[in-house]
């Protein structure tokens, strides 16, 4: 039996509204990689910034080399010979290779005490040698491809002698023959008694290189199981568990035809070959793990990324769109993905959020009419049931599900035909999320063509009339209502 | 009715500050309080509050002009050599030219700023370089003399007894407290200072509000440079020097966040009152200029560090 490298015991984090980790237990051997796996919103990050001291943990008991540590910031966790690779690198891209692989430890001379860089690239080349790369130790980490940035941070988590390493989501970025190398090296540290921490979406990946497997799910420990005792299938279930939300009826429009046509949209290097068709009153589902290229469909539609190629077509006319106010002149209403920072602006009032996209309606003259503003605002908010004291209060002070509400009602008073929807329901309440689909529903009935990006597998199973799939930037197969079960969809999402 | 709250409190606290002072100098000088003294403390405030009002603006926008001294420099210099010409152009032209001087270099501002994404910091402080450098060179280092009647009227004209450049400031104040508070374009200000990437997704055009600011910023400039020709009934190239501190600080002062989003009007103008105030009270109670210096930069630093301090406190909690 090998010794228990490290133990996480009955951790337990919660924030406002939701216990992000809830009495969650797992043990790591020295020489092994656990794969931890679950859905958005599982805890699997959550548990991740607990263990590299990111954020304090309610309650629970952390112990490595079975000794009680005290983990409560990023420094104690380093000490204790913890290093995470999280998924955005968190490289200094303005410095050397040496000198992210030493940082603050660079070696200096006895004598002058000065940095020692020949010390430095000696010894950066003998840690990267054990991973069999030959990034010079003199290049800036900027001109790095992202594998590489990745050897780098593992370089520098060598060098510091850690004990457990945590990957999150470490292949997201990369090619395929890149991952590979990349699980040589992971081979290559797991051959060396480091206990792996590998976190990702893709099924196949994990169950090629784990030792065992802990699934997660809103918050809790599901399971662990040897990989090589267990189906990928049942795997998924775990992950999953929920049952398809039924409440969703099939939606029958009145208005025909199709609203919006996207024909070949590229971006280099991240979406080929985009092209479908959305119909009035159709929900669209397009469906893809994180770095797939979904977000910049969604993003290339409402203006914020530039397409390289390709043509869209609204209402039958082609249409361009180089900005976000083309978007919304062309009634293409959108929820984006980072209500916080993207969606709302925080410190501004319930109403002022919830006139911002159609400040040109609030009055003839350049004054704002402070009446047509209230009517406005408190339209939605009676429409859309926003629980808030008043409309004056800062939207920073509300719930999750009623700010969500509030970005939602902010596109709607411009009366959209086309609606961009990404992850709509993330991290709020059921009731909330209720609202929510109440309200898609009665837009598709008027006819408005809805395009929702979700990561959210029984969502989208459940809402859509359609789902695409997307890998790798392209579309890779389409599934009408009920043609999928979420098994299914998983699995194809997850091939690349 | 957490903002409206915190909004009075702030200018409150600030125009309890400005009695506090007027009740000591009051004490400290018997000549504080004079009719002759009032007057010229409040045209004195009104040449850099005219600016200070528009940089409110830009400060909201998450921007900053520290080029406005310079271009008060260059203006008085611009509209002094050309009416010292043989033969000069009528003097509305050579007004509008002078407010154009300014207008052009907001105009440049805004455009490093905005289209080629350069740091306001840094782009105004190259502006305030090469303006101050350009009126040294047109004036060839030295002073112009320009004996005026409009540019007089307007420094030193009176309509019902009140000076012309308290009544020029009174109405910038009105009008840009409007534009602030009021209209559509002063709700895009706030949110783009708020959330830039927000206010984008919300369909405001970010790069014409901000263009349109430093373009405000640097007429403002202008007018306070016309002001000051009038005062001094000199173009020179040393106008200005320090100006863009002194404005800088009102604006701090009276409450408006460098990180954006937060501000009024009525905040700045309690801030400049409290430093021509501290000025006045000061000068006439017999402390040298360069003292006061150490007070503008105490009370800089001051303003800055009560708003790290409240925002750290409300964060905390």
């Amino acid at each position: 039996m090998k010794s228990t490298l490290l133990k996480m015991s009955h951790i337990c984090k919660s924030y406002p509204g939701v216990k992000a980790v809830n009495d969650v237990s797992i043990d790591l051997f020295a020489g092994e990689i656990l794969g931890i796996m679950g859905e958005n919103g599982a805890g699997k990050s959550t548990l991740i910034k607990l263990l590299a001291g990111a954020e304090k943990k309610d309650s629970g008991e952390i112990y490595i080399d079975e000794k009680k540590v005290d983990i409560n910031s990023p420094k104690t966790s380093q000490e204790n010979g913890v290093s995470v690779i999280y998924q955005e690198l968190i490289t200094m891209d303005t410095l050397s290779v040496a000198e992210n692989i030493f940082v603050g430890q660079l070696p200096v001379n006895k004598v002058t005490k000065l940095i020692d860089w020949k010390a430095a690239q000696k010894k950066s080349t003998e840690v990267l040698a054990l991973l069999n790369s030959n990034i010079k130790p003199k290049s800036i980490v900027a001109t790095l491809s992202v594998y590489e940035k990745q050897i780098v941070e593992i370089a520098k988590a060598i060098h510091k002698n850690a004990k457990v390493v945590v990957m999150d989501e470490p292949t997201a970025a990369l090619s395929e023959k890149d991952s590979k190398s990349l699980f040589k090296v992971i081979e290559n540290l797991k051959n060396q008694g480091v206990g792996i921490i590998y976190i990702s979406h893709r099924i196949e990946e994990v169950f090629k290189i784990s030792d065992r497997i802990t699934v997660m799910r809103d918050g809790k420990l599901i399971a662990t199981k040897q990989t090589k005792d267990v189906e990928k299938k049942e795997i998924i279930s775990m992950m999953i568990g929920r049952e398809l939300n039924q409440f969703f009826p099939e939606i029958k429009s009145e208005k025909k035809g199709v609203m919006m046509k996207v024909s070949d949209l590229n971006i280099n290097g991240i979406i080929e070959n985009i092209s479908f068709e959305v119909k009035k009153g159709e929900i669209l589902g397009i469906f893809g793990l994180v770095g797939s290229g979904c977000l910049n469909i969604a993003r290339a539609l409402i203006g914020v990324d530039d397409i390289d190629q390709g043509e869209i077509h609204i209402n039958g006319k082609k249409t361009s769109i180089k900005n976000p106010k083309n978007a919304l002149k062309n009634n293409i209403g959108f929820i984006p993905i980072d209500r916080k920072n993207e969606g709302l602006t925080l410190n501004f009032s319930v109403k002022q959020n919830l006139t911002l996209q159609s400040i040109d309606e609030l009055g003839s003259s350049f004054i704002i009419q402070e009446s047509i503003e209230n009517s406005i605002a408190e339209k939605w908010v009676k429409k859309l049931d926003i629980k808030t004291p008043n409309i004056e209060v800062e939207v920073k002070t509300l719930s999750g599900g009623n700010q969500q509400k509030i970005v939602l009602g902010k596109t709607l008073e411009i009366n959209p035909e086309i609606l961009v929807i990404v992850e709509p329901t993330r991290g709020i309440d059921v009731g909330a999320k209720m609202d929510i689909y109440k309200m898609l529903e009665n837009l598709c009935k008027e006819g408005v063509a809805i395009i929702l990006v979700s990561t959210d597998v029984p969502e989208i199973l459940s809402i859509s009339n359609r789902v695409l799939v997307v890998s790798n930037g392209k579309i890779r197969k389409e599934f009408k209502k009920g043609e999928a079960n979420q098994q299914e969809l998983l699995y194809e999402a997850s091939l690349n | 009715m957490k903002i409206i709250g915190n909004k009075i409190t702030t200018n409150m606290s600030l125009f309890a500050f400005l009695g506090f002072l007027i009740i000591v100098f009051s004490f400290t000088s018997e000549h504080f309080l004079g009719i002759y003294n009032i007057t010229s403390l409040l045209t004195n405030i009104s040449y850099s509050g005219i600016a200070a009002i528009v940089l409110t603006l830009v400060i909201i926008s998450r921007g900053l002009d520290i080029s406005i001294g310079g271009v008060i420099g260059l203006t008085t210099v611009v509209i002094a050599t050309l009416y010292s010409q043989s033969d000069p152009l009528p003097v509305w032209l050579i007004l509008i030219i002078g407010l154009s001087t300014g207008a052009l270099v907001g105009l440049l501002n805004g455009w490093c700023i905005t289209v080629l994404n350069m740091d306001p910091i840094i782009t105004t402080l190259g502006a305030m370089a090469i303006t101050r450098g350009l009126a040294y060179v047109i004036s060839d280092s030295q002073s112009i003399l320009m004996f005026e009647d409009t540019t007089d009227f307007i420094s030193n004209g009176t309509i019902l007894f009140i000076p012309i450049p308290i009544i020029l400031f009174l109405i910038t104040a009105l009008i840009f407290s409007i534009i602030l508070h009021k209209s559509k374009f002063g709700r895009a200000v706030y949110a783009i200072g708020a959330n830039e990437t927000s206010a984008s997704l919300s369909g405001i055009s970010v790069k014409k509000v901000k263009m349109i600011l430093y373009v405000l910023s640097g007429l403002a400039a202008s007018i306070s440079g016309i002001i000051l020709v009038g005062q001094t009934s000199v173009g020179m190239p040393q106008h200005g020097i320090g100006t863009e501190l002194e404005v800088i600080t009102a604006v701090l002062l009276g409450g408006t966040a460098l990180s954006g989003g937060k501000g009024t009007i009525y905040g700045t103008i309690a801030g400049v009152l409290i430093l021509g105030v501290l000025f006045n009270g000061l000068t006439i109670s017999g402390v040298r200029y360069v003292h006061l210096q150490i007070f503008q930069g105490i009370l800089l630093l001051a303003a800055v560090a009560t708003y790290e301090i409240k925002t750290r406190n409300e964060v905390a909690t």
